[in-house]
């Protein structure tokens, strides 16, 4: 017999049944006591925030979505190389496994990053990223950044796999920041 | 020279009692008794330490200064300090002097995730460092060779490479020019280090100096899977780890083993891994349909191969270097079970052409005597090792830098009797050449010399290759290759017997066969006039190569069944194979590549299994079974040989009763009286030798019922008179390296697919007014290829040598055994 076994007699320990004064309390009285709370704060006026019509902000250190990074130009027609140059370290520090780098050489006909490499595939998988930032902190490039994009629910789990060129496109819907002090 | 005998002795490493062997360095004695000592440049395979990075610097005590323990050997009462404030202090400041210069870019550098100096600077650097002055710079990424890129920046000046190419490979190509903080890697006039066995130099690299070209940016350590495997494009069946990524084989590795490879691979080992992912490779069954080979259902296509069954007893089955045993013994049964026919060889080359008659059976017995087979490290240690009829460059390249490991550093004699200079030329002691085809006749008369049948009057070159072979020492290894014949394996044996190897277990033969698993092959039965094991056939022996041919173009066989071979490519003849393969009403073939003679003549193509695809296993030359595991899944419809086979020959009437490849291992050890007993678990990812096992005296070797023939009339050398007065030059063929389908499809070996070249003598060249690197036509018997004239001063006057197996211009062509030559 293992020295846990409860035995086959399972005693149940029950409160005493209250009486009728103390029932009476007990429905009405902490009912009471509980409301008053509701009405103190109801001269504060509403706090819902309609979403989706309104959105959380989030603090600026929040982490949504990930996204990825070119180096700035002035001319919008001719964007700047890539920062990340596919190295993976990324894939590496990630404990849920969900990026996947395949890198290529940059040739002078095709120069996609500063590096000798570049990704030629990038891809997070977003339904099993678990938002902890350790890729944004692995990256020697500041190439990945975690965004303040929470909105990522989708129809298909295939749909959830970012590739290169959604990470690197502006989100559309920004996201609203906190305010100082809010 | 024989192993020598060592000691072991007592020594005390950071307070721990430690036992070594005398003579081991001190970082391996560290090693064995778990105390880490960083290094670089210290590698045992490279040979005697340098000491050139100064990582490995410890406290000894009675030693005032630090000392670098990879080239310090142990002593007895030693007594070391690995830890002490000192040699921290001083393991700081090397990693910190060798980052002075090093670009620390390692998120574009290959080796990251799998760097030493990463690791180490980590785990014994200071972490940050006082330089501020600029690095050097080169120009870089720079190709050393189209396979290997270098990097100068990040070279930590480890000597590593180098070594290699002096006194491993000893191609003398690389070397260090400037000096002191100026010094870099590179060739003397910066040509590019193109060498057999030149992608050694990226394993050895502890940095990310030198990368491999097709490796370059694919994958991370963390990306991949590493599957252990065997390498079989060429005897010498080097173990290998395959690099995967999603299921493709990405890179290719050395897996040490001291008893096959010593843990170098050669260029193609190493690279020819892109084969199997190209888009020439057949993933489908092919079926010829009105005269197109068209891609087909598995169903239909076997069901046109079962069509062999109708042409019972006149099937010829030619059997390819790379099948695994298990697919040599069921294709050895469905031929003489379900075809009826005894006409199967995968002898291949060997025994054909300019070398006459293969070697029959009853001499292949003898000559597989457990007791006569030499290892693969017997090579490193014997007294004196003899090249008969081979060139270990071509034939099994890992075995050639075994021989110049033994006479560099055990100071092995070596002894080369061939036709055509090898490229051992210059590490050997003694040399004779042959006029080609003349290897039999070489070794008879060698035979005579050292038995002393004939005690005087041997010519002088011979009597001494004899006395070397008798009076240099007992241990004496000789590497032969099949084209001796059966003149020459009769002679063969009567040397064993005068030179007793038989008896010393650091003496002894190893056979080159033409195919990378020949011996395995044989063994399984797959040759004309043996059954698995050497066994007694029950009925009469079948025909060879050449026969089969023969009798398809005559009609005598109806049908061809291929298994990983081109007849028209790989075998001697190839007008005479065209015809054969025209007038087969019925040619099933299994293939990775659509070869001439199977594009145009193939009724039916399997896909084939790559050696990373495959379930099996093969033997070493030195009798080594090894075994082959599957490291990526098949590509495309690609099925398992077995399978293919086990189901062709249920739809030709036999039930194998194979239902998974280890059904045909166990077959196959049930079948071969020497396998005895053998499970998957004991070959392991080692391999087990099995002339070592007890169950290797069930080869009762007998007497060989062939003899050598009547004594012979030359000895081989002289080159034909009648060649030589006429004009002609006597032809003889070699197989290059690099003359392979798979070299042909894989992208960064294609420029080393050797064009033909033809090699003659300086005095030859001279009175046909030939010059080195001119364009000359070969011609005979209407017949004509071009070629690129080589003048070798090896070459013996009135000898020329072609090379075998190219797409084009092939030495396969020719039928007779004199050229022409003639400048363009
Ligand atoms: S946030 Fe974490 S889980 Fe998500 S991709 Fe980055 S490392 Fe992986
Ligand atoms: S995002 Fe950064 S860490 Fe990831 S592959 Fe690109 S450069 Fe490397
Ligand atoms: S290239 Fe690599 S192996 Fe060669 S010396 Fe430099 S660091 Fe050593
Ligand atoms: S020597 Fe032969 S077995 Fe070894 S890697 Fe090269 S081709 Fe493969
Ligand atoms: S490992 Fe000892 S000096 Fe380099």
């Amino acid at each position: 017999m293992s020295p846990y076994d409860p035995g086959s007699v399972v005693k149940v320990i029950r409160a005493p049944a209250p009486g009728a004064v103390r029932g009476a309390y007990r429905v009405f009285g902490e009912t009471l006591r509980g409301l008053k709370t509701t009405f103190m704060r109801v001269v504060e006026g509403p706090i819902t925030i309609q979403y989706p019509e309104e959105k959380t902000p989030v603090y600026p250190r929040f982490r949504g979505r990930h996204k990825l990074h070119r180096f700035e130009t002035s001319d919008p027609a001719n964007p700047g190389l890539e920062k990340c140059v596919g190295c993976s370290l990324c894939a590496a520090a990630c404990p849920a496994d969900c990026i996947r780098v395949v890198a290529a050489e940059n040739t002078p006909d095709n120069r996609v990053s500063a590096g000798e490499r570049y990704a030629a595939v990038y891809e997070i998988n977003l339904s099993r990223c678990i938002f902890c930032g350790y890729c944004e902190i692995a990256c020697p490039f500041d190439a990945i950044t975690m965004g303040h994009d929470y909105e990522m629910s989708d129809y298909t789990r295939s749909d959830l796999i970012f590739t290169k060129e959604m990470l690197l496109a502006e989100p559309i819907e920004r996201t609203p920041l906190r305010r100082e002090g809010e | 020279m024989p192993r020598p005998e060592r000691k072991t002795i007592q020594l005390t490493i950071d307070g721990r009692e430690v036992q070594a062997i005398e003579g081991t360095m001190l970082v391996d004695a560290a090693k064995q008794a778990d105390v880490e000592i960083p290094y670089f440049c210290y590698e045992p395979k490279l040979g005697n330490p340098v000491g050139a990075c100064r990582m490995c610097l410890v406290e000894i005590e009675g030693i005032p200064k630090l000392q670098t323990s990879c080239s310090t050997p142990v002593k007895d009462g030693m007594v070391v300090h690995t830890r002490t404030e000192r040699v921290r202090h001083a393991q700081n400041a090397v990693v910190e002097f060798l980052l002075v210069n090093h670009p620390l870019d390692c998120p574009v550098c290959d080796k990251g995730g799998e760097c030493p100096l990463q690791d180490i600077t980590f785990g014994w650097g200071l972490g940050h460092s006082r330089v501020i002055e600029p690095k050097r710079h080169f120009v870089k990424p720079l190709a050393l060779s189209p396979l290997v890129a270098i990097d100068r920046e990040r070279c930590i000046l480890c000597y590593r490479c180098v070594r290699f190419s002096q006194e491993i490979s000893e191609d003398y190509q690389l070397i260090f020019t400037e000096r002191g903080s100026h010094a870099f890697v590179a060739t003397h006039d910066g040509h590019p280090y193109v060498a057999p066995f030149s992608g050694n130099i990226v394993e050895l690299c502890p940095v990310g100096a030198l990368t491999a070209q097709p490796y370059r940016f694919r994958a991370r350590p963390w990306d991949i899977e590493g599957g252990a495997g065997v390498c079989t494009l060429c005897p010498s069946q080097c173990n290998v780890t395959f690099t995967v990524r999603d299921e493709k084989v990405m890179r290719v590795l050395a897996r040490d083993n001291e008893g096959v490879d010593d843990g170098w691979l050669c260029d193609k080992g190493r690279f020819a891994y892109q084969a199997i992912h190209v888009d020439e490779r057949i993933t489908r069954p092919l079926v010829r349909d009105a005269g197109v080979l068209r891609p087909t259902s598995w169903e239909r296509a076997l069901e046109a191969a079962a069509g062999l069954a109708r042409h019972r007893g006149r099937v010829g089955t030619i059997v390819g270097g790379q099948a695994s045993n298990e697919e040599g013994l069921l294709l050895a049964r469905l031929s003489r079970e379900a075809l009826g026919s005894s006409d199967i060889d995968s002898r291949g080359m060997a025994g054909s052409g300019e070398a006459g008659a293969p070697i029959p059976a009853d001499l292949a017995r003898v000559l597989a005597a457990p007791a006569l087979q030499a290892s693969v490290p017997d090579i490193e240690f014997a007294h004196t090792v003899l090249l008969l009829g081979c060139d270990p460059r071509d034939d099994a390249p890992i075995l050639d830098l075994r021989i110049r490991k033994g006479v560099r550093r055990h100071g092995v004699r070596l002894a080369i009797a061939t036709a055509r200079p090898t490229a051992l030329e210059a590490n050997a002691k003694l040399g004779v050449r042959c006029e080609p085809g003349g290897e039999g006749r070489l070794a008879a008369a060698l035979a005579q010399a050292i038995d002393g049948t004939v005690d005087a009057g041997a010519p002088a070159e011979i009597a001494e290759l004899a006395q070397l072979l008798r009076d240099g020492g007992e241990d004496v290894v000789i590497l032969y290759g099949e084209r001796i014949g059966a003149e020459g394996a009769a002679a063969l044996v009567r040397i064993a017997r005068a030179l007793r190897l038989a008896e010393r277990d650091g003496a002894g033969l190893i056979c080159l066969p033409a195919g990378a698993n020949g011996r395995g092959l044989r063994e399984a039965g797959a040759v004309p006039d043996a059954g698995p094991g050497h066994g007694e056939l029950d009925g009469p022996a079948g025909r060879g190569c050449a026969e089969i041919a023969e009798a398809a173009a005559t009609g005598e066989i109806t049908a061809l069944h291929l298994f990983g071979t081109d007849p028209v490519r790989e075998l001697p003849d190839r007008a005479l194979w065209r015809r054969a393969m025209r007038s087969a009403a019925l040619v099933v073939a299994h293939a990775s590549v659509l070869t001439e003679g199977l594009a145009e003549h193939a009724t039916v193509v399997f896909p084939a299994e790559s050696h990373a695809e495959k379930d099996g296993t093969v033997v070493h030359p030195d009798g080594r079974l090894q075994r082959l595991r599957i490291a990526i899944a098949h590509p495309g419809e690609v099925r398992p040989g077995w399978a293919v086979l086990a189901e062709l020959a249920r739809r030709c009437g036999l039930e194998t009763g194979v239902r998974h490849a280890v059904d045909a291992f166990e077959q196959l050890v049930a079948a071969v009286p020497v396998y005895e007993g053998l499970t998957l678990e004991e070959i392991g990812g080692g391999g087990v030798r099995w002339p070592e096992r007890p169950q290797a005296s069930a080869l009762a070797p007998g007497e060989p019922t062939t003899t050598g023939g009547e004594a012979p009339s030359g000895d081989g050398r002289a080159p034909d008179a009648a060649a030589a007065s006429n004009g002609a030059l006597r032809l003889g063929t070699y197989r290059p390296l690099w003359a392979a389908p798979e070299c042909e499809i894989s992208p960064s070996l294609k420029f080393l697919v050797p064009r033909q070249r033809l090699e003659l003598s300086p005095a030859d060249a001279r009175r046909l007014g030939i010059d080195d690197g001119a364009e000359v036509v070969v011609a005979q018997n209407g017949t004509r290829l071009n070629a690129t004239a080589v003048v070798r001063t090896g070459v013996q006057e009135g000898s020329a040598f072609l090379a075998q197996g190219l797409a084009a211009d092939s030495a396969n062509e020719l039928t007779e055994p004199t050229i022409e030559v003639s400048a363009r």
